[in-house]
């Protein structure tokens, strides 16, 4: 397998990524008929798969990959773009091609009978082959396309069934939240491009980047004959944090994702849980040396919070999705934590686990719900096939669906001999070594997420208990006795392959301790807090006991049908159902706020700066009207007025001239009467 | 005749023949005119593929390509002097790319122009004196031949927005009439400032050629525009005067804010090709004569003022936006959109960075076919049931898919989507700004954020008008009427609309095919703005 060459290896991962971008345009514009393009797509990303597993073979643990060649010039500068293929980006393409191979297959079943299923799969090649792009890109410019690429084609598949209203809502937020996110990435990007004239993501990050190249010194940041002030360095932190904010749905940016469970479960799958959401994870690991300390602790504040307050949303949801969805948004808040804390390699082992269980979480609920679609279209019945208060006992109907589900649950839990006891305790020990190491307030960040696995356990155990234990309550619901079907085996055989992943022997050959995982072996650490030896026990201890003190109260209050304390009337559980009220503070704060803005502009636009012109080409009238009847009246009528003179004068001359012998007589004697006297007078004086 | 010549005046030809051409044919002028305008596009096509990137142009008249230099008037004015205006034409960087754009967006407005029924000779006459006028003022170099196809193009516009426009065409066609000749008329007077400022090196006589306007050794020691003797008017500089007033005409057209309110209304009421042209290449004309005249000509009143026009760029990218959002009318939406990306062009020339002047120039060519392409579509709907308001349509995506396909590329093309030369376009013009500071220190660097947010409100916008009028089930306001009406788009519209669509996705995926050919020039201006 080592006889690629980098130039063999880069082509394959070009060829690899271009695939599924085929599957899109081929889909697209040849036309056929409506349900044509599952062979195609899945044809072409099982064989992105295949490239990748030999990509990941030629580059894991070994040199890494880089290649590049002009995209063009601007100004004096050449701008390169190229492939750039580490541990974490080999890791990163086998863990998409993988999942959305898997997710193919069940799609093949999950989205059948669908009258537009041909986008579907042409949506899927489009995502597929941006998540690819974000992951191999070796150029901050390029990754931001792909970023935006794949939130477009999360746009496409949320608003799938795009005559419904709330899809179509849903697609819009998820779009505009993600774009404010991007416009924190773009700062970045500015920023970094300010100082130092590239977005190669090797020059600036590597060992001996330009990022550890530059130095800050009193209120300065410099590299080499740049400065600008040192609080940029903390912008740009702050700003690509903001970025991976939005796409990794953590708070204040994450209410976008549990609207975004419109799309086809599948979808959720794919996108909202396994890969496109940790693009976030993986951005920032990506660009690690750009964050300084103080951008770090905002990090770990902001993960450990949002893993905590996603948890207490979740125990209260109904919607099985939607549980789902704040659990992701949970666990995507653990990394973050992790990233903040320093424990990359953590972060990314959990971005790895939580992918597989996640994945196989959603796809199991869509199994559920495709079942339950099935019996409310078969019966004609009315009722809402996502409600987990509908569901109950579906362990006997659905006994592979319902083990492989519980097995993930296991995972996403933290209990032993799963993968996510390994990831997750990873983080959280290294959480509490670091709060160690900074001091008394930092140990908040460390205990919120303790209470946030713990309240994992206990939703995790009413979604399984709810759904799987008990009787259906539809039977109860409607007074007869349904009976429902295991998934077809497209779906099922997904299922069992995911299941596989969930358990600990694929990851690490001891399953009490992560510290030799190959994952965590294979990725950098960035971290320097000191070892605390006893945590390394009592941590996964606490959080295994309680948790399995939880499960079983769950077990007890839903799984046994005995009455479960009734909490819905407390302003707490309120609070949590309404999803912390921030939907609706947003409306407020946001949305209702910018249209009011736009609207006031758009008046201010007519009235006032309309208005401005419309009024001088009024004045311009007015005066025009005042010269005109200044021209008639005055000068005009100083013309005119002339003339009547003359006319009068004439007029009144005219009268002389009779045309009678008499009257021109009398005048002559007149005239010769007057001329005597006056010359008589004249002597006389 | 060289090819600009022929560029220029072939469409004047067309009209002519259209002119004599008897009534009883009048079904196949537009046949004429399509003739005109694809040999027009096979010329600029063919000017494109033999441009040489090299050769930078602006102030130089040996590095400027196809240069075409006849003596047109002289006149001896006793005392005054001789009076030289010289028939000037040629290209470079910054002129070439308008030609090539002019060209397909003529096509593309000739093509909407297809089911014009009224006064054919005289709408195709005109369209063609536009078409003859637009590419007189790209490749014009003299002054005062620049003004003449400048002012040459108001006379057809007049009459085709007054004649076959919408219902209040009257009053936005004197609206825009007044406003535009209002700039230009205060541009006449620097003209003639210039003129008697200038000397040309070579005869020693007054003279009108820009290219010497653009060196300060070419002004006398005294003269009102001289660099050396820093005259004053009213107690501000004469220069930086002088470029205020250019700046006021081109920004008229540009349109900037507060100067854009005959934009909408021009839109709003003129026909589908008119706002088409209006959009498409009228606009740029503001951003290239800012360029070729405000910059290169007064480069030191234009630093001294470019903190303002970063302003006014980022004014014009908010407030635009803003008003988009509050639009009902899908026409006016646009315009109002029209304005706002606009004014990622006048951020990026007031950077006086590379990037940013090379966004600011990919933005405006974007910006040429995504405009234009969306004007089309307006004009789709229009035609077919006489409304566009938002709220009367909704899921049109069921009725006419190909259609929803071709709104969806283009909007999402338009709020920046990569792959889409408005995100190159954007993504530098905010670049070069940002980086004004550390290079030049012209532009603060919240400038470029603030203008970012632009990009999130045109996302809104679009998004928005996208979840109202297409998706969700389909609800007309002229019910099953309106619904027998709004076919989808036929093979001639499909062609127009896959050709921009195709412009503008070659120029995200290679922006080398536009910023290779303007680079020399860019870095040209740039060298002459900062050596004085």
């Amino acid at each position: 397998m080592d006889t690629f060459t980098k130039e063999t290896i880069s082509l394959l991962a070009l060829i690899a990524t271009l695939l599924p971008l085929f599957s899109f345009a081929g889909i697209l514009l040849v036309p056929g008929s409506r349900d044509r393009g599952s062979f195609f797509s899945i044809l072409n990303i099982a064989t992105s798969l295949l490239i990748s597993v030999v990509i990941f073979l030629n580059v894991w643990n070994k040199q890494p990959i880089h290649q590049q060649f002009d995209w063009f010039i601007i100004g004096d500068w050449r701008f390169k773009i190229g492939i750039l293929i580490n541990n974490l980006s080999a890791l990163m393409l086998l863990l998409i091609s993988f999942i959305a191979t898997l997710v193919h297959v069940y799609s093949t079943k999950y989205m059948e009978g669908d009258p537009y299923i041909f986008r579907y799969w042409a949506y899927l090649g489009l995502f597929c082959f941006s998540m690819f792009g974000l992951v191999i890109t070796d150029n901050l410019l390029l990754l931001y396309m792909f970023w935006e690429l794949v939130g477009f084609s999360s746009y496409l598949l949320i608003g799938f069934w795009f005559t419904r209203e709330t899809a179509v809502q849903a697609n819009k937020k998820a779009f505009l939240m993600n774009r404010l996110g991007d416009l924190g990435f773009l700062t970045g990007i500015m920023i970094v491009f300010s100082q130092f004239q590239t977005l190669d993501v090797n020059l600036l990050f590597s060992e001996g980047g330009f990022f550890k190249r530059s130095l800050v010194q009193g209120d300065l940041w410099y590299f080499s004959s740049n400065h600008m002030p040192a609080v940029w360095l903390t912008i740009a932190g702050l700003a690509f944090f903001f970025g991976a904010t939005a796409k990794s749905a953590q708070f204040p940016l994450h209410t976008w994702l549990p609207d975004a469970m419109e799309g086809p479960t599948s979808v959720s799958s794919l996108i909202h849980a396994a890969t496109m959401v940790a693009a976030g994870v993986f951005l920032i690991a990506r660009i690690y040396p750009i964050f300084n300390p103080t951008v770090l602790i905002v990090i770990a504040s902001i993960g450990a919070f949002t893993a905590f307050m996603a948890a207490t949303i979740a125990l209260t949801q109904n919607d099985i999705k939607r549980i789902l969805a704040y659990s992701t948004i949970s666990q995507l808040g653990f990394m973050m934590l992790a990233m903040g804390v320093g424990a990359v390699a953590p972060a990314i082992f959990h971005l790895v686990t939580h992918a597989f269980f996640k994945c196989l979480l959603f796809l199991a609920a869509g199994a559920v719900i495709h079942e339950l679609h099935h019996l409310k279209d078969k019966k004609g019945l009315d009722f809402d096939h996502q409600d987990i208060r509908n569901m109950g006992g579906l362990r006997k109907f659905m006994p592979i669906t319902f083990i492989t589900m519980l097995l993930a649950s296991l995972a996403l839990i933290g209990l032993p001999f799963t993968s996510g006891y390994l990831s997750k305790d990873a983080i959280l020990i290294q959480s509490f070594e670091w709060a160690e190491s900074q001091g008394s307030i930092a140990r908040i960040i460390p205990y919120t997420a303790l209470f946030a696995s713990w309240m994992t356990a206990f939703y995790v155990a009413r979604l399984i208990f709810k759904v799987f234990f008990g009787e259906l309550r539809l039977n109860v619901l409607f007074g007869q006795a349904f009976s429902l079907h295991e998934a077809p085996v497209a779906m099922k055989s997904v299922l069992v392959v995911l299941a596989i992943f969930c358990l600990f022997p694929l990851f690490s050959l001891n399953p009490f301790h992560a510290s030799h995982a190959w994952i965590i072996e294979g990725l950098p650490y960035f971290s320097t807090t000191p070892t605390v030896e006893s945590y390394h026990i009592l941590i996964p201890a606490v959080v295994s006991i309680a948790a399995i003190i939880l499960i079983l109260i769950g077990y007890k209050w839903y799984g046994k049908n005995e009455k479960a304390p009734d909490y819905t009337k407390a302003a707490v559980f309120r609070f949590s159902q309404e999803q912390w009220y921030l939907n609706r503070l947003y409306k407020v704060m946001f949305v209702d706020s910018v249209l009011g803005l736009a609207r006031t502009a758009f008046s201010f636009d007519r009235t006032i700066v309309d208005g401005i012109v419309n009024f001088s080409g009024k004045i311009i009238i007015v005066l025009s009207a005042v010269s005109e009847w200044l021209d008639r009246k005055v000068v005009d009528g100083l013309v005119n007025g002339v003339a009547s003179v003359a006319r009068t004068i004439g007029n009144f001359v005219r009268h002389f001239q009779t045309g009678r012998l008499q009257h021109y007589l009398l005048f002559m004697i007149l005239i010769l009467l007057t001329f005597f006297v006056l010359k008589y007078f004249s002597q006389a004086i | 005749m060289s090819l600009l010549s022929l560029l220029i005046f072939l469409p004047i030809v067309a009209g002519i023949l259209i002119l004599l051409l008897p009534s009883a044919w009048q079904q196949r002028y537009k046949y004429v005119a399509l003739g005109a305008v694809l040999l027009q596009m096979l010329i600029s096509a063919y000017i494109y593929i033999n441009f040489d990137n090299t050769l930078s142009g602006i102030a130089d008249q040996s590095t400027f390509q196809l240069v075409e230099r006849i003596p047109w008037i002289r006149l001896n004015l006793g005392a005054l002097g001789n009076l030289e205006i010289d028939y000037f034409l040629g290209i470079d960087g910054l002129s070439m790319p308008f030609l090539v754009l002019t060209s397909l967006v003529m096509l593309v407005a000739l093509l909407a122009s297809w089911d014009i029924q009224k006064n054919l000779k005289g709408y195709f006459a005109l369209f063609l004196l536009l078409d003859c006028a637009v590419m007189g003022v790209f490749s014009a170099l003299d002054f005062f031949l620049f003004y003449i196809f400048y002012e040459l193009m108001l006379l057809p516009l007049y009459f085709l927005i007054g004649m076959w426009g919408g219902v209040r065409r009257e009053y936005a066609a004197i609206k825009f009439f007044l406003y535009t000749l209002l700039g230009s008329v205060f541009m006449l007077l620097v003209i003639i400032g210039l003129y008697f400022s200038v000397t040309d090196p070579e005869t020693g006589g007054h003279t009108f050629n820009m290219l010497h306007m653009m060196n300060p050794a070419n002004y006398a020691q005294d003269s009102i525009f001289s660099v050396i003797a820093g005259q004053e008017i009213f107690g501000v500089s004469a220069r930086l005067l002088a470029f205020i007033v250019l700046f006021v005409a081109f920004a008229i057209k540009v349109p900037i804010v507060p100067l854009h309110t005959w934009l909408p209304d021009a839109h709003v009421e003129a026909p589908t090709p008119v706002s088409i042209i209006l959009a498409g290449v009228l606009l740029k004309i503001g951003g290239y004569g800012i360029l070729r005249v405000c910059l290169s000509i007064f480069p030191d009143a234009a630093i001294q003022s470019a903190w303002w026009l970063g302003l006014i760029g980022v004014a014009s990218i908010l407030y635009g936006a803003l008003n988009a959002l509050a639009q009902r009318d899908l026409k006016r939406l646009i315009a109002y959109s029209s304005i706002s990306h606009m004014g990622f062009v006048l951020l990026g020339i007031a950077s006086a960075t590379s990037e940013g002047i090379s966004g600011a120039m990919m933005q405006m060519i974007s910006h040429g076919f995504l405009s234009s392409m969306l004007f089309f579509l307006v004009g789709v709907i229009y035609e077919r049931v006489h409304n566009r308001e938002i709220p009367n349509f909704r899921g049109l995506a069921l009725i006419m898919p190909r259609y929803t396909v071709f709104v969806m590329i283009a909007f999402f093309a338009s709020l920046g989507l990569p792959g889409f030369s408005a995100f190159i376009a954007e993504a530098f013009s905010l670049i070069g700004a940002f980086n004004s500071q550390s290079i030049n220190g012209l532009l603060p660097r919240w400038m470029a954020v603030a203008g970012s947010v632009g990009i999130l409100l045109g996302a809104s916008y679009l998004l928005w008008t996208l979840q109202r009028m297409f998706f969700g089930e389909t609800r007309l306001w002229g019910g099953d009427e309106w619904k027998a009406k709004l076919t989808d788009v036929n093979g001639r519209e499909v062609f127009a609309l896959t050709s921009l669509a195709l412009m503008s996705l070659a120029l995200g995926i290679l922006p080398s095919l536009a910023f290779d050919k303007m680079n020399a020039s860019v870095l040209e201006l740039i060298q002459l703005m900062n050596i004085r």
